[in-house]
């Protein structure tokens, strides 16, 4: 056996995780506040539908899907006093007025025939913006200060994508005809442009391209140059 | 998406069709129909649903078609407390962005909201575990009508309402139905359904649980509110324990599961209260079966006199 008096290397030479990260604190906050809010409206969204499709099977999984964005709001609210946001409802809103204005437009569809509509809002435009964000926001923070966010992303990602999958493997099974094709582009269209208003789940800039993060992002790059 | 979503409009495909608690109540097939009170002669006074009972195979059938349609309706209830209420202490999270209701200015915590959502996710499992079980026991979707009752206690603009009349009378009553279904599938040798009706039964004592927790939370410094819950809560469970269906007696079909309940915060005296009412109703039917039965014998004994 080793010398276990022998001094090793504190990081192993297999750990390439990075010190820099481009958010600081405050950053970090205010996205996991948008992401609660967001997290937030999706699950309350989902709920609210069970009622309204007639499809059992896409019943049972909006139900499902419930509660999974339901604990990612529960975990990035719990996270947020971690980050110094003492009221974490404080912090819980939308990214802006424009996010608020996708959400009440993808919430909108309820008769029992709009299922097609309620499904493409959910998963071919609101879950696919969560995934960019939250893509980017692990691929961007600090490897080690903020790990405990990372491992959120993780599980929070690993459900996305899941849900995603199911969301759109739903919608193929539904979508018959070339109307419903047309109808399902052009509500998708509609939330799509809401969206690009609103510039992502946390606003511009959730994946990286707007000039406050463009800033930040050149003195993150500056500091993992010198970071070692 | 409305507020509040009328139960008349609940979705459902076409095999579906909905019927009140009275029309249930009638159909033949069903726990406490007409084969439940003629067999009960032939058994003596034991009327538990048990597989020696003569019409078990159909009792169980559409005992398990009622909680089949009885799962998606609290899936569906579960879904709309999450949806129809604000947050407390968040500004905006009400319907179409208000503080809290417009009518009636009630807000919940985000942790009951959490546990709704939970919830949704519970019964979507067992609306899974549902239709496989009755798969299973040869039950096809729509065999049996189905009575919206359940998602009518789901419908209060109070949510301290829903929870007592949906997660405590309601889901009270389901502890009571899934462990007779338990040990009827421990008698009849089917550890499939006993299997399914454990895990049905851990969920829906954690869901009482949930709501005997917030109901107390809720309500700490608002007696009245407490008051008018409970009240809420007896006259579903009342209305539950209608024709005598559920109770101590082994007259009644399902029996009442007493120490589930207290794991899911019923008190003693709860208990007992819901013991009493159980009873009263399997009288009350009783004596209106023997009335009927009277009144037969008086028309047919008139109808002999004059032929
Ligand atoms: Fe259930
Ligand atoms: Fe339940």
């Amino acid at each position: 056996m080793a010398d276990p008096y022998k001094p090793r290397a504190p990081i192993a030479p297999w750990d390439r995780r990075e010190l820099p990260g481009l958010f600081d604190v405050e950053e970090s906050a205010r996205r996991i506040g948008n992401y609660t809010w967001a997290e937030m409206k999706l699950f309350e969204a989902l709920g609210g539908w069970v009622a309204t499709v007639p499809e059992l099977d896409v019943k049972m999984r909006l139900g499902t899907h419930c509660y999974k964005h339901a604990w990612h709001a529960e975990l990035w609210h719990k996270r947020l006093p971690e980050l110094r946001e003492m009221n974490p409802d404080r912090l819980t809103e939308p990214a802006n007025d424009a996010m608020v204005q996708f959400v009440e437009a993808m919430t909108e569809p309820e008769a029992p025939e709009l299922t097609i509509e309620k499904l493409v809002g959910v998963y071919r435009v609101f879950i696919p913006h969560f995934v960019a964000a939250y893509t980017f926001h692990k691929n961007n923070t600090s490897q080690i200060t903020d790990a405990p966010t990372i491992r959120s992303l993780q599980f929070i990602l690993q459900d996305e994508h899941d849900d995603w999958r199911e969301g759109e493997m739903l919608l193929q099974s539904l979508i018959e005809t070339p109307e419903e094709v047309d109808r399902a582009t052009a509500h998708q269209a509609r939330l799509q442009k809401l969206m690009l208003q609103a510039g992502g789940i946390a606003g511009p800039g959730s994946i990286g391209m707007n000039p406050t993060t463009s800033a930040s992002a050149t003195a993150g790059a500056t500091n993992r140059n010198g970071g070692h | 998406m409305r507020t509040y979503f009328p139960v008349e409009e609940l979705a459902r495909d076409e095999r579906f069709s909905k019927v009140n608690m009275r029309e249930r109540m009638a159909d033949p097939r069903t726990l406490a129909g007409d084969s439940a009170t003629t067999t009960r002669k032939s058994r003596g006074n034991n009327n538990r649903l048990v597989p020696s009972r003569r019409d078990a195979t159909d009792a169980a059938r559409a005992l398990m078609h009622g909680i089949f349609v009885g799962e998606i309706q609290a899936l569906e209830g579960a879904g709309r407390t999450c949806h129809d209420f604000a947050v407390s202490n968040v500004p905006g999270t009400g319907p179409s962005g208000a503080d809290s209701d417009p009518t009636t200015g009630n807000t919940v915590p985000f942790a009951l909201k959490l546990d709704m959502a939970r919830q949704a996710w519970d019964e979507a499992r067992h609306v899974e575990i549902s239709v496989k079980l009755s798969d299973w026991m040869g039950t096809e979707i729509g065999q049996f009508a189905e009575n919206t009752v359940l998602f009518e206690a789901a419908c209060s603009t109070d949510p301290v309402l829903r929870l007592a009349g949906v997660n405590r009378a309601l889901e009270g009553l389901a502890i009571d139905v899934f462990t007779t279904m338990k040990d009827f599938g421990d008698l009849a040798g089917d550890p499939y359904l006993e299997f399914c009706e454990d895990w049905m039964l851990a969920d829906e004592v954690t869901h009482v649980k949930m709501g005997s927790d917030w109901l107390r939370k809720v309500t700490e410094n608002d007696p009245d509110r407490r008051k008018k819950a409970l009240d809420f809560q007896n006259v579903v469970d009342k209305l539950f324990s209608y024709g005598g269906t559920r109770s101590d007696s082994e007259e009644s079909p399902i029996g009442l599961a007493r120490r589930f309940r207290e794991l899911a915060g019923f008190s003693d005296a709860e208990v007992a209260d819901i013991a009493a009412v159980s009873l009263a109703a399997l009288d009350e039917r009783k004596s209106s079966v023997a009335k009927m039965r009277d009144q037969a014998v008086t028309e047919m004994a008139d109808q002999l006199g004059t032929a």
